[in-house]
Order: structure tokens, then sequence, then C-alpha cells
């Protein structure tokens, strides 16, 4: 289903993405007090409907975290998170999952881990590129999903999506991440790799 | 009688007029479900619009914008045999999953209000919708009954449009 994309183009976000998550994760094990593994990060340009559906059931309830990119190159990157992983991370912050303040927690772990990942993106690529603040939302993970597409869906009919797993060490939690570049975004991360 | 679901995805359109079939869009988020029934003659479908305009660009998937893909459904709604002036309108999704001020992000309630401006042009009524919000939504079509139905996230399935099977009678 790669079809825009060689698998050497691939491999190269992959690495790109396996680099990202590496500094999310020490990030996320710096606030958590706790080792952070990842997983070997998958690349996948796929036709949108696919990308849905790759991102799991439709009709799971998910809690998402959504970070915009902004600068010389624009996308999104989303945090999946099951519900009660998400509570098992505010209880290590030391805040109850029913405390008001527990989306907000939340979104520090997103907006902290997205940042340490397009931070970076930044660096490996020489690009000046930005996060912009995190929303949170609880809902069907198709409905996460394909609204953050929706936003990328004017110039293009692949996403690019690149996932990693970052698991929390001894409390059995995990993140899925992505990033979802826009068309533009793509050429350009793969330019300044040199793979274009 | 055996049911059969027929999945519309993001960008996609699907039309029947074969009893059992029930066309269904998961996890709609700032998407449109919008299903067009035809409930003299049992056909109905369902498009998965995603975008309200194509604004000139030419994609591979052109039904993902409103304007594009509403007339496509009409096309082949009335080449199962439904007629133009008998179709009706059931709107779902158009949220804003995400409270944010981003225009990107915010697209639900341009999907709704791109929408609503076709089918007014086509003089086509509109029956129901469950429409804006921030919930997510999963809409079913049953072709057979050309009933609809709404369902949001662990919450049970909502009747939008009552089954017409009494009608059929007639």
């Amino acid at each position: 289903m790669s079809t825009h994309y060689s698998e050497l183009q691939l491999d190269a976000l992959r690495e790109l993405a396996n680099i990202g998550s590496g500094t999310a994760s020490t990030a996320l094990s710096i606030m958590l007090g706790r080792s952070v593994d990842i997983s070997v990060p998958t690349a996948e340009a796929l036709p949108f409907a696919d990308a849905v559906d790759a991102a799991g059931p439709a009709e799971q309830e998910i809690t998402g975290i959504v970070l915009g990119i902004v600068g010389d190159m624009t996308g999104t990157v989303l945090l999946l998170v099951p519900p009660t992983d998400a509570d098992a991370m505010c209880r290590m912050l030391g805040v109850e999952p029913s405390d008001e303040l527990a989306l907000s927690a939340l979104g520090e772990i997103g907006n902290i881990i997205g940042t340490s990942y397009i931070n970076a993106l930044a660096a490996m690529t020489g690009m000046h590129i930005e996060p912009t603040p995190p929303a949170t939302a609880t809902d069907m993970l198709a409905a996460i999903v394909e609204t953050v597409l929706a936003g990328q869906a004017l110039s293009s009919d692949v996403a690019l999506m690149l996932d990693s797993n970052l698991l929390v060490e001894g409390a059995d939690c995990s993140i899925s991440f992505l990033l979802v570049p826009d068309a533009d975004g793509i050429e350009m991360v793969l330019a300044r790799l040199g793979m274009s | 009688m055996s049911v059969s679901e027929t999945m519309v995805r993001m960008g996609e359109l699907a039309a029947s007029s074969v009893s059992g079939h029930v066309l269904v869009s998961l996890g709609l988020g700032s998407c449109i479900g919008l299903a067009l029934v035809d409930r003299r003659v049992c056909v109905a479908g369902l498009a998965h619009v995603v975008l309200p305009q194509s604004q000139g660009y030419a994609p591979e998937n052109p039904r993902k914008f409103a304007d594009l893909a509403v007339p496509e459904l009409v096309l082949e709604l009335e080449a199962l045999g439904a007629r133009r002036h008998r179709l009706e309108a059931v709107l779902v999704g158009g949220a804003a999953m995400f409270a944010v001020s981003s225009a990107s992000l915010d697209v639900g309630q341009r999907n709704e209000v791109a929408v609503l401006e076709l089918l007014k042009t086509m003089r086509i009524p509109v029956l129901a919708a469950a429409t804006g919000g921030n919930r997510g939504r999963t809409i079913r079509v049953d072709v057979a009954t050309t009933s609809v139905t709404v369902r949001e996230a662990g919450g049970k399935n909502t009747e939008l449009l009552a089954a017409t099977r009494a009608l059929e009678v007639v």
C-alpha cells in the first residue's frame, strides 16, 4: 500500500521516528520517574480510510492528545492512550483520574512527549518547527483519528503514519504515537534527509 | 434475510436497494455521514464526507469533498430507481472533537454548513440530524426499512429516522 514512497524513503522516516520517540521516551521517563521502553517504529503511507483502520478498532474508547506542528513544516502529532492507561499515568503524577486536573495533567504529558519529539525532528532535519498547545479528547478511536487526518485532507489522499509505542515499565501502560505530516511536509523532510 | 453491513469509510460513499444491507460509518468525528433515502422504493445511500469544498484541487479521491460527493451519491441513488424529488436526508457528525482554535481541526461545522447548502440547492429536505457538539458518532442506515440510527461512544443506538416498513404494505 506504500504507493507514494520507496522502501528506502520509508526506512529513513522510520529512523527519524525512532530517534524522535527515543527522545520522547526519555522525557516521559524523567516526568514519571520510571524507565520507558520504545517499540520499533512503523512507517506506513496509507490512503485515509486504511489509515483509520490501521489505528485500531473504530469504536474503541481512546484518549487522544493532539499537538499541531507549525513552522517550516506543518503537521500533527497524535498520542493515543487507552483510558485505563491514561488514569494510571495521572496517578503516577499524583493526580486522581476523577480530578478536574486530570485532563490538564494528560495534556502536559502529551505536551512534553510531543514537544521533545518535535524538537528531535527539528534538530535532525535543520527545520524550524514548533508545537502548538495540546488538546485532549476521550472518544471513539476512529472519530479522533479521522478528525486529525481531515486536517491534511485538502491536498492529500495519503496519510504518512509514523507509529511507535512507548511502554512504561512496571505499570503496564502504553502510548501509541502518530506523526502525521502534511504532504508538503513529508517532501521537505525527505529533501532534508537527502532522500527526495 | 441475512444482514450484511457495508462499511462506508472516510471519503467513501455507497448506495443500495438490497433488503438486508446496512450502510455504516463508524466513529464519525468532524466528518459528516450523510444518509439519503427514497422511502417509496426503499433505496438508501450514505456518504462519509471529509471536507466542505474541493477548492479546485483534483485529488485521487473526489468523494471526500461535500461538493463532489453529494451530487454523485444522488446520481447513484437515481441509478437504483430513486427519484430526486422523493429523496430525504439525515445528517450525523460534524463534531469539534478537540477544543482548539486551529482552523484545520474545526472542519466539522464547515462540513455541516456545506452539506446543508448543497441539499437546499437540490431541494432535498433534512428530516433529522445529530450534528455538532464534541462527541464521535456512528451512523447506521438500514436499506430495507430506510431507518437511520446514531450511536455515541459508550451509548445506545438511537433512532433518527423511523422504519417505513408499514408504508411498504400499501
